[in-house]
């Protein structure tokens, strides 16, 4: 067996008196697409900013490809630029272009020259469909447009393992499918992943696994085919039910 | 003014206008003041509002103590308390016997000669000096606050972004935040760049020779005060328009597209 990309083990984090996440463990393999949902609240957003670090844990382990993040003495940064992030709020910087913004960092950061970077940054907005728009600021484009640089953003990196946090919420649902498209297109192409989304398409679609967190904890974790066929317990098929219904299944609702 | 009318007003402008050496003195002498105190101010002020946003607990505390008590305190008061203060302290050491440290005496100038005039532009002496440090570190503590209003303004997000790629917190503040922050702050911080020309003032009570201590010589020269002090007024005038124009065209060049 090859090691895991990214290994979770035991991971706790509060705010204050609050405990958002109560001991979480998962191992994501190369390749894979995990899918975490659950109800608002419930800690999936703390948990992608544990894996990174941007928020330490208070407790627990994070191992990227057999390093132990959450040592003393780890160059934080140089690990950061394994684990890409999609942020809810794109996040992209308002006075780049779009090809400076995926750039940026490459030169900054990974040290290329502006020529390696920007080749780097054009090949990544080609693969989001987005190099006709390189030139354009991030004010200039649609939330659709401004999501799918941050994916190019953050693929361009060539991180070990991408964080999605509920990449097409703040989105008009028209803009999401093309931003749901491209991370299909990546996800095929062997891009390991962990998206936070209520997208269910999206994750029958491509998820390896999916994992349901609830007040903290992983309350149920399978296959997607296990969880719209037989979902174990009560309040995950609630939550199924309220998302078909959110998403067109509305003659359920008449009926009840 | 008994025989005049409109016509002797005039002559009285002429008049004073015959001092333009003067007033061409006093109004170099001021802008060198400004720009000087305001760069340093600049420099100064970023710094303190940097540390002040990003600090932690005590840098950020030292920081905005420097801020409160500079905007609690009179400018006024700020510049003799530094003028004196070297006098003070050689009292005191001279009691002890202890060799004093010196104080002025010295003086870099340069004269213009213009036709038939000699314009004396004294860019440097002890208290230029004063005048220049008083007023960068008073200037230091308005911008500051400005400079994280606008530091404010960027959002978390984006240093947040930055780190996720790698970058440390210091470089994201530097390539990614600031450069968000200075283009934002240009509207307020022209407040600054206005006022502080007008503050130059002041230091004519510790005997700098800029233009409001030109005026006042040319009103003990001619005893026309109503003429020079319009004249004075006027130049500050189309200076502080000019400023505030330019800051307003820098302004709109630098704007982000689409913002």
């Amino acid at each position: 067996m090859n090691k895991p990309v990214l290994r979770v083990l035991d991971v706790w984090k509060s705010y204050g008196e609050l405990e958002v996440l109560k001991g979480i463990s998962f191992d994501v393999e190369e390749r894979e697409v995990k899918v975490i949902f659950g109800p608002s609240g419930s800690g999936k957003s703390t948990l992608l900013r544990c894996i990174n670090l941007l928020d330490p844990p208070d407790k627990g382990l994070i191992y990227l490809r057999g390093e132990n993040l959450t040592v003393p003495g780890v160059d934080l940064n140089m690990m950061r630029t394994r684990i890409g992030m999609v942020f809810q709020q794109f996040n992209l910087f308002s006075h780049l272009k779009a090809i400076d913004n995926v750039s940026i960092a490459l030169q900054r950061v990974k040290g290329f020259t502006k020529e390696e970077a920007r080749k780097k940054a054009y090949d990544a907005l080609e693969r989001v469909k987005m190099s006709n728009w390189a030139d354009h600021y991030p004010a200039q484009l649609s939330g659709g447009q401004q999501q799918r640089v941050g994916i190019a953003r953050a693929l361009a990196m060539e991180p070990d393992v991408v964080l999605f946090d509920e990449p097409t919420s703040a989105l008009d649902p028209e803009l999401i499918g093309e931003v749901l498209q491209v991370m299909l297109d990546i996800a095929k192409s062997g891009t390991t992943m962990i998206v936070v989304t209520h997208e269910m398409g999206f994750a029958r679609a491509v998820a390896s696994e999916m994992i349901f967190i609830d007040d903290g904890v992983i309350s149920e974790r399978g296959t997607p085919d296990h969880f719209f066929k037989s979902p174990e317990s009560e309040r995950v098929k609630n939550f199924l039910h309220k998302l078909d219904i959110l998403y067109g299944g509305y003659e359920k609702l008449l009926k009840e | 003014m008994i025989n005049q009318g409109s016509q002797g007003l005039i002559l009285d402008f002429l008049n004073v206008l015959e001092y333009w050496d003067h007033i061409l003195a006093g109004f170099l002498s001021t802008m060198w003041l400004y720009i000087w105190a305001l760069v340093l101010g600049f420099i100064l002020g970023l710094f303190l509002a940097l540390l002040r946003q990003y600090g932690g607990r005590i840098l950020s505390r030292i920081s905005s103590a420097y801020i409160e008590v500079i905007r609690g305190t009179p400018l006024l008061v700020q510049l003799f308390l530094i003028y004196f203060a070297p006098y003070s302290i050689n009292a005191l050491l001279k009691a002890e016997n202890i060799p004093t440290i010196p104080i002025g005496g010295w003086n870099f100038y340069v004269i213009l000669r213009l036709w038939d005039k000699n314009v004396v532009f004294i860019f440097l002496n002890h208290q230029v000096l004063i005048g220049i440090l008083v007023l960068g570190l008073n200037s230091a503590a308005y911008q500051a606050e400005y400079f994280r209003g606008s530091l404010m303004s960027v959002g978390s997000g984006q240093l947040l972004a930055a780190q996720s790629l790698g970058f440390s917190k210091i470089g994201g503040i530097r390539h990614i935040v600031l450069p968000q922050a200075l283009r934002r702050v240009i509207p307020a911080w022209s407040n600054e760049a206005v006022y502080l020309p007008k503050y130059t003032v002041v230091v004519f009570y510790i005997g700098v020779v800029e233009l409001f201590a030109q005026a006042h010589y040319i009103v003990t020269e001619t005893f026309l005060s109503l003429p020079t002090y319009l004249i004075i007024a006027v130049v500050f005038l189309i200076t502080i328009t000019i400023i505030s124009k330019g800051l307003d065209v820098l302004y709109s060049r630098k704007r982000i597209p689409g913002l």
